[in-house]
């Protein structure tokens, strides 16, 4: 069920995440460092939308449900 | 372009592989440092999906020992793409279009495993009406943690100059002629309306971008020692088909946009005109038409209604969008509208000034027609009909022109501000001239006009 408490903390989750686990990057086009940063910090952003969109969704698919139900 | 060893001018970037022709045949090769992220496209059902969806090439494996260089893995031959268009050569749907089936493909993409390498626009080419990824080489296996490595490449290629179209002038899709990889953020930021702050896909994807731009210039190794886990990343990918998708552009207000409305042909001479040049077309019975001056592209219909494709340019960004997108909603395979001024045609430019092609380079064509185009370039141009003919002489086997007295109201209109200095411009002048290089077949005078169609075939044999 949508849950603010819950996307609040899968947030905090995405951000640490995002931040914490170091990896390398081999590519034949320059990804731009400033870019390369800057999609983390970014992502880290929309991905509470993101999360937001998704639930929004699954909300009004469960609402639907429910009426076509009580229609039937 | 190909080079004289064979190799395509344009496919140099990617050491996976490369473009190259042999005997009048275009393949890929696909080197062996390739071979894990090839048979990934292929066993993970991606390249099967994508080409059901027909949003990527098609292509046939063949003999290996058509290599034309060490270490080959596969030689491919993909579908040939019958006109090569540039992203400085589209309008803004166009692009738009191009962006969202790069967006498309990444997502798709992503259920198999799999992200894409880079997002240039230049990857993208129109094919039976429809954008279609033609870089095979352009996949790689998603590593978890991994940012999208053509997260910049997009918001230069795309997001930028679709921006700049859309909310400030449609002409900026012109600096895609200049910045070859795409506008730099920091101009684009700079060009952009201080609204566009009040817009988040914009302020992030384009102005906050361009400050970390500058900001990291010279700070390489911070750069690498951060990750984006899956979720994110799919986030970043939905941010920016949104920013796409919320980015329109209206085409008014322009010179040609509604000029079948303002010109003056009766419905009775426009039926003859439209009648004769169907005539012509099944005389000559064409494999390509390039219509030049093709406004909104009614002529290009015609053509089109004959299963004949159709390079539908004309100089107007305005025109050019309502013939997409009549196109698109036609469903129209044939026409393919492009933004061109037929007075300084798309050079050859880039590395060696080959690797993007000059308009001529594209052809020659089977059939040019110029309606409604002759006057622009003699009185607009001050283009003698020696220069203009010779010009069609090099683009086409048979041209399909039509000729506008003095005495017609249109070329009445543009002398009416300007001295009359063409003294030559008369119907003896151009049948003289043109007569240099073509040999006149047909000459129709149209119905309740002044105007003149003729079909000229060129002299000489390409």
């Amino acid at each position: 069920m949508f849950c603010f408490k819950n996307v609040f903390k899968m947030t905090l989750l995405i951000v640490l995440g995002t931040l914490c686990f170091p990896q390398y990057a081999y590519s034949y086009i320059d990804p731009g460092t400033g870019s390369y940063v800057f999609q983390i910090i970014i992502a880290a952003f929309v991905a509470v939308s993101f999360m937001i969109k998704i639930y929004w969704h699954k909300i009004k698919k469960f609402v639907g449900r429910i009426f076509s139900q009580k229609n039937k | 372009m190909t080079t004289t060893s064979g190799l395509d001018a344009s496919s140099f970037r990617d050491p996976n592989g490369f473009v190259f022709r042999r005997q009048g045949r275009l393949y890929r090769q696909i080197n062996q440092q390739y071979r894990e992220e090839y048979d990934l496209l292929i066993n993970s059902g991606l390249y099967h999906k994508l080409n059901a969806e027909n949003l990527l090439i098609s292509h046939e494996e063949v003999d290996v020992k058509l290599a034309m260089a060490p270490d080959p893995y596969k030689i491919i031959q993909p579908r040939l793409v019958p006109f090569i268009s540039y992203p400085y050569e589209w309008t803004f749907s166009q692009l738009k279009d191009a962006a969202l089936l790069t967006i498309q493909i990444q997502k798709i993409a992503m259920q198999h495993g799999i992200s894409l390498k880079d997002a240039s626009a230049y990857n993208i080419q129109f094919v039976q009406g429809s954008p279609l990824l033609i870089d095979t080489l352009s996949f790689e296996k998603y590593k978890e943690g991994r940012p999208w490595i053509a997260y910049r490449q997009f918001c230069q290629h795309f997001l930028a100059p679709l921006a700049l179209m859309a909310r400030n002038d449609i002409r900026l899709n012109q600096l895609s002629r200049i910045f070859l990889d795409g506008i730099p953020l920091d101009l684009a930021s700079r060009l952009l309306p201080v609204a566009t702050y009040s817009r988040f896909s914009l302020l992030s994807h384009i102005h906050l971008h361009a400050r970390s731009q500058k900001h990291f210039q010279n700070k390489a190794q911070r750069a690498s020692e951060r990750t984006l886990n899956r979720f994110s990343f799919m986030a970043l990918i939905d941010s920016l088909e949104s920013a796409v998708t919320s980015l329109n552009w209206r085409p008014r207000g322009t010179e040609w946009v509604d000029y079948y409305d303002h010109s003056n042909y009766s419905p009775e001479a426009m039926e003859f005109k439209c009648k004769c040049i169907d005539d012509y077309l099944l005389e000559i019975d064409p494999c390509q038409v390039w219509d030049i001056g093709a406004n909104t592209g009614l002529y290009s219909r015609l053509a089109a209604s004959r299963h004949i494709p159709v390079i539908s340019l004309d100089v107007d960004a305005a025109a050019v969008e309502l013939n997409y997108r009549q196109s698109r909603r036609e469903a129209n395979q044939f026409i393919l509208p492009l933004v061109q001024d037929i007075t300084n045609p798309s050079p050859g430019i880039g590395w060696d000034n080959i690797e993007r092609m000059s308009l001529l380079e594209r052809g020659p064509t089977d059939a040019v027609m110029a309606l409604a185009l002759v006057h622009h370039l003699a009185i607009g141009n001050n283009l003698s009909f020696a220069r203009i003919a010779q010009l069609f002489s090099r683009l086409c086997r048979a041209l399909i022109i039509e000729f506008i007295p003095k005495e017609d109201s249109q070329v009445q209109r543009m002398l009416s501000t300007r001295e009359d200095i063409f003294h030559d411009y008369h119907v003896r002048g151009f049948e003289e001239e043109f007569s240099r290089f073509f040999s006149i077949t047909r000459c129709e005078k149209i119905t309740r006009s002044t105007r003149r169609l003729y079909l000229l075939k060129n002299k000489t044999t390409f």
